[in-house]
Formats: C-alpha cells, sequence, structure tokens
C-alpha cells in the first residue's frame, strides 16, 4: 500500500532535515505502527503521505500512485486523523460529519448512509445533535475518528487517537480501530503506548532522528525485545524496552 | 454544491454562533456611528443650539459697549450663557462647562479716545480647540470693530450716520450680503453643508470593515492549531480554496456590515435627534466601493492569519494596525486638516482609499466612474495580500 524510498525532506531555514532518506513499506491490509520519539520525524512523513508536505528527495508511491503527481487521487482513498481534534467546536456532531462528507465530493444521495456508518463505528449514534465543543474528551476522540471514516478509506493514518482518553473510551477505540482494519483498511497507528502498539499492530516500524531504525513484523520485533531485556533482567520485555533501547533514553522536549 | 459554496456555508454557521464575533462586527460599530453622529453633530453644522458657551461680563453700562455684548451675540456658534459670580466663572471656564468668558472693563467706552485704551478680555478654556478658539476671538474682534467704526465714522461726520438703527447708512450687516457661502455638497439633490452623520458615516464603516481582520484572523489561526486545517488540506483541498471559503463569507458579513450602517445613519441616528444619513445618487458606486473595501479588508485579514504563529498575536496585529491605518487613512483626523507631509503618508493606508471612495458618493455626489482609481487601488492590494497569504500557505508547516 505504501512504498517510501530515500525520501529526504528540510524545512525551510532548518539546517537538520526532519527526514534523512527513510525508506518504508507498508503491506496492504496491515495494521501498522509509527513509533518514534518526539522530533522523530512521524509527523513530517504522515504529512508527505497524505499530500500536504513535498518531500524534497526520495520516491513516494501509495497504493500504486506516485506522489506527489497523482496526490489528488490518492486523497481519495486515504484519510487522516489528527493528534488534534479535526473538527468545529461550535457545529454539532451532525453538522461536522455533513461539511466534512461534503468537502470531500461525497454525492449527497450517499451522505447520509455514509454518516450513518461513521456514527455506528465509533459509537456515536445517539448523539448527533450535541455540539462538538460539549463531548467528553472520549468522544471527541470518536467523533475525529468518524470524520475519518467518511470517505470509507483505503488507507488510515491514526495519530495518537487515543491521548487524554478515559480507559473505556480508549479500549472501545482500540476495538473499533482493529474492527476497521479487518473489513479491509490498511491502518497506519501513530502512538507513544507502546502496549497499544503491541495489542493492534501486526508490523511495526520505529523512526529517530528522520531515519528508521526498525522495521519488521511485531512478532520478530518482540522477539528481539527479549534479547534485550536478558541484558537487563530487571525490565519487562516488551516492544517498550525495544523502543528504549534504540531510541534511548534522553528527553526529547526540544523540537529540531 | 461546490466545496467553496459548503465551506462559505460552514463559515457563516460557525459566525452566527459566535455572539462576540457578531458583537464586534455588527453592534461596536453601529453604536460608534450612532455616538460619533449624535455627538459630533453641532460641529458641522451652524445655526443649531450650539455647544460652545460663553459668559459676557458687561461691566460697562454705555450703549456703546451693550451694541458690542449683542454683536457677540449675533454669531450663529456661539451661546451667552446665564451670568455667574466671579469664582463660579472662573471654576466653569477651567472645568470646560462654559468655554469662554468675555469681560468688557467698567469705563471701555470713556477710555477708547485714550492713547492706551482699556481691553475687553477674553478668558478661554484649555480644552477648548484651536480653531474654535480663533474663531470666538474672531467674533469678538468682529463685533468690537463694528460698533468702534460706526462710532469713529460718527465722529468724523455726524451726518453720515442718523443714529443706530435702521436708517444706519453704515449698516455693517451688509456685509454678510456681500459673502455667498456654498459648500460643494449635494444632497437629495439639495446643495448645504454636510451633517456629521455625512462625515462620520463614511469613516467609521471603513473602520469597521477593516476591523473584520481581527475575527477571520484568529478564527483562520484556531483551525490552523486544531487539526481541522490538516484534515482540510489531507482531503486536497488547495489553499487557493481555502482562502476563497474564507475570503467570500467575511466579504458578505462585510456588506451586511455596510447596509446596517447605512441604515443607522439613515434611520436611528434622526430617530434619536440627528441629522439623517442620504446616500448620494449612485446605488452601483457605492455598492462597488463597498465590495472592493470589503476584499481589501478580508485579504488583509487573511495576510494576517498566514503571517502570525499565535491567536494572541493575530488579536494584537490586527488590532494595532487597524489602529494605525485608520488614523492614518483619515477614520479619526480628516485628512484635509492633517499636514501636508502627513497628508502624503496617509495615501499609503488602504482604509484612506475606502474612505475616499465612500466619500466621492456620500459627499461629493460621484458615481461609478469617479470612484473607480480608489476601486481598482483596493482590489489590488486585496490582490496582493492574498496573493502573499497563498504563498506563504503553501509553504507553512501545517501539522
Amino acid at each position: 500500500m505504501i512504498d517510501v524510498r530515500n525520501v529526504v525532506h528540510r524545512y525551510a531555514g532548518q539546517s537538520v532535515p526532519a527526514l534523512s532518506g527513510i525508506s518504508l513499506h507498508v503491506r496492504e491490509g496491515s495494521l501498522f505502527g509509527l513509533l518514534g520519539p518526539n522530533g522523530s520525524g512521524k509527523t513530517t512523513l504522515i504529512s508527505i503521505l497524505t499530500g500536504i508536505l513535498r518531500s524534497n528527495e526520495g520516491r513516494v508511491q501509495i497504493g500504486g500512485l506516485e506522489m506527489p503527481a497523482k496526490a489528488r487521487a490518492v486523497q481519495q482513498f486515504l484519510s487522516l486523523v489528527p493528534q488534534e481534534n479535526a473538527f468545529y467546536p461550535t457545529l454539532t456532531i451532525a453538522e461536522n460529519l455533513r461539511f466534512f462528507a461534503s468537502v470531500q465530493n461525497i454525492p449527497t444521495t450517499v451522505q447520509p448512509s455514509r454518516i450513518e456508518e461513521a456514527l455506528h463505528s465509533t459509537g456515536l449514534s445517539n448523539a448527533t445533535g450535541l455540539r462538538a465543543d460539549r463531548l467528553s474528551g472520549g468522544m471527541k476522540r470518536r467523533l475525529s475518528i468518524a470524520l475519518g471514516l467518511l470517505n470509507r478509506p483505503r488507507l488510515l493514518f491514526l495519530d495518537e487517537p487515543t491521548v487524554g482518553i478515559d480507559p473505556q473510551s480508549r479500549q472501545f477505540l482500540l476495538d473499533a480501530i482493529k474492527r476497521i482494519n479487518a473489513g479491509g483498511t490498511t491502518v497506519v497507528y501513530c502512538s507513544h503506548y507502546m502496549e497499544e502498539v503491541e495489542y493492534l499492530c501486526d508490523e511495526v516500524a520505529i523512526l529517530d532522528h528522520g531515519r528508521v531504525l526498525k522495521q519488521g513484523a511485531l512478532a520478530a520485533l518482540l522477539e528481539e525485545s527479549q534479547l534485550v531485556a536478558a541484558a537487563v533482567p530487571v525490565r519487562r520485555a516488551g516492544l517498550q524496552e525495544l523502543f528504549l533501547s534504540l531510541t534511548k533514553r534522553e528527553l526529547r522536549d526540544v523540537p529540531p | 454544491m461546490s466545496i467553496v459554496a459548503q465551506l462559505v456555508r460552514k463559515e457563516l454557521l460557525l459566525l452566527r454562533r459566535d455572539w462576540h464575533a457578531l458583537a464586534l462586527l455588527f453592534v461596536m460599530p453601529a453604536f460608534f456611528i450612532l455616538v460619533m453622529s449624535l455627538a459630533m453633530r453641532d460641529v458641522f453644522v451652524t445655526g443649531r443650539t450650539s455647544t460652545f458657551g460663553y459668559y459676557l461680563v458687561n461691566e460697562d453700562t454705555t450703549a456703546f459697549a451693550a451694541s458690542i455684548a449683542d454683536g457677540i451675540g449675533r454669531h450663529r456658534v456661539f451661546r451667552a450663557v446665564p451670568p455667574d459670580l466671579a469664582p463660579q466663572r472662573r471654576q466653569r471656564v477651567m472645568s470646560g462647562t462654559v468655554q469662554f468668558e468675555v469681560t468688557i472693563p467698567l469705563g471701555f467706552t470713556r477710555a477708547l479716545p485714550d492713547s492706551v485704551p482699556l481691553r475687553i478680555g477674553v478668558v478661554s478654556s484649555a480644552g477648548v480647540s484651536p480653531p474654535v478658539n480663533e474663531l470666538f476671538n474672531a467674533a469678538v474682534r468682529e463685533a468690537v470693530t463694528s460698533v468702534y467704526l460706526r462710532a469713529r465714522v460718527a465722529a468724523l461726520n455726524p451726518q453720515v450716520m442718523n443714529g443706530v438703527g435702521e436708517g444706519d447708512l453704515l449698516q455693517m450687516d451688509r456685509v454678510n450680503a456681500l459673502l455667498q457661502e456654498q459648500t460643494l455638497y449635494e444632497s437629495a439633490q439639495v446643495a448645504r453643508r454636510p451633517t456629521s452623520v455625512q462625515q462620520n458615516v463614511p469613516a467609521w464603516l471603513v473602520f469597521a470593515m477593516f476591523f473584520v481582520a481581527l475575527p477571520l484572523s484568529t478564527t483562520w489561526l484556531q483551525e490552523r492549531t486544531q487539526g481541522t486545517f490538516t484534515k482540510l488540506r489531507s482531503i486536497g483541498l488547495r489553499p487557493g480554496v481555502l482562502l476563497a471559503g474564507k475570503l467570500v463569507p467575511y466579504v458578505v458579513v462585510n456588506l451586511l456590515q455596510v447596509l446596517l450602517m447605512l441604515a443607522v445613519g439613515v434611520w436611528v441616528v434622526p430617530a434619536l435627534g440627528g441629522d439623517a444619513l442620504t446616500l448620494g445618487h449612485s446605488v452601483a458606486g457605492l455598492a462597488v466601493v463597498a465590495v472592493a473595501t470589503s476584499a481589501a479588508a478580508v485579504s488583509y485579514g487573511l495576510l494576517v492569519a498566514n503571517l502570525v504563529a499565535t491567536t494572541e498575536q493575530a488579536t494584537i496585529v490586527t488590532g494595532a494596525t487597524n489602529l494605525l491605518l485608520g488614523a492614518l487613512g483619515g477614520v479619526m483626523v480628516p485628512r484635509s486638516i492633517m499636514p501636508e507631509a502627513l497628508k502624503q503618508i496617509s495615501l499609503v493606508s488602504p482604509m484612506s482609499w475606502g474612505l475616499e471612495g465612500f466619500q466621492d458618493i456620500l459627499l461629493r455626489d460621484g458615481g461609478v466612474a469617479t470612484v473607480m482609481p480608489r476601486v481598482l487601488a483596493l482590489l489590488a492590494f486585496a490582490l496582493v495580500a492574498l496573493t502573499l497569504a497563498g504563498f506563504r500557505l503553501r509553504r507553512m508547516r501545517t501539522y
């Protein structure tokens, strides 16, 4: 579904590139975990993959289509759920859904069924008349995801969808994401919560300093983490340990 | 419905629910026009009860002194206030409650032929503007001159004068008949002086229209910092579409502002005792200026929104630059009374182009052809601002 080769991106006025020759492959139908500390280049990579940014160098193909040349076509079948709430706070859930459906050129005859589907998938069917700014944290995240499902995406980017929500909402979202993936949608899942990635993903890439440090099947990476844990017996084996061993323990307070 | 139409619809829905923005855009300018038009009513129209009062202390009891007092009283801009005791007079002039005090000293008439005559004292309040002060002094001087001349002529040749009054051959009032006053302003096909509402509405109209930049830029910034902007970009909406999605609804808002403010001038101000605004003869000219001013104001807001990083910056930048452009553009101080150098500088303010355009229609009876140079300047400004905003948006790190 996604094929990225030697992609470089440097923001204007910045000496250090945000991406320094990244190569990545995401299989169609997979639930792919994209991991990395703050400033590792995840957001820049997502911006390039969704057609918001153009890379300076390298080649990007999505669904067999060349980016950015075919960005318009690609944007028809992908969807991005940003880490911030991607809706208008003073509009109701229904108004937000109708607006985003219409700007995605979803035919008006199809819109009601698409909206109903999105509401059903995210458990918001009974709250359509509520204003978005009066929703709980969990409902807001579910609304963001509902907006991301309107075009029945073949490729869905979820950027930290569970930040700041209660355990019930979180579990509901994780299960919903599994269902969406089971329906055939390729999901790229970004999160700092390793247990979520372990629960959801079948493949993972770990990024830092604009490079891919590790990529592969989750099972293989977890096996590798056993070796890491063996070297430090006090710690529990798992993706968290592998992640920290690769990206080190320095704080990443200052973005590059 | 096209995507731009959907964006416009959404924007109008958002605005409808934002009471603060609506108050800023509609209530504030309407209130402003109302207050300024009523407060400045007498500044632009003579022959009506004036706000400039004066004490007349006539200590000289002669007919000569009484004639001087009478002469000052004939001036329509100033009105004599009832007498007070000296301490109260001084206190009220000091505080600005009464603007002037004129004292004709005892023995003034008797001392006129002396080499060192007594003087008429004129005291003015500190808050009186220099032009008004000059006008009052001129009124006193005119009254003294008139009476003095009459007395001198009578002394030289008593036959010329057959007494003060109807048969006076030296009728100073006839001087007024030698002067024909005209102000080049026509309203409802009647030539007359422009009223305060006629002067104020164009100025505050343009100022209010440019204030649209404030809610516009903060809304844009909010969308940028929330995920909506990223979401719209990932859907494939180009910068031009996003800009058009803001430009169109805010131009609509601007035009509604124009209608509201004109309505206040036409109906509300006269209902409260002020003069009614008259709209000139060119509705098309008025519409063209309104659309061009609006395009400039909204584009300016979009440019600011794409140059700054936070809503706080947007608020400060749009607020401060609006005040600056307004001051330079002749909104707060008419360009006509600015020094020549400042007049030239003021030409850089798009508010001055809009203001001149509205004044062309409302004060100078202009039409579409008259306002076209200013309209083109405003549209060129809008185009440059939009191009820069689009360029910046394309290069912006939005996510």
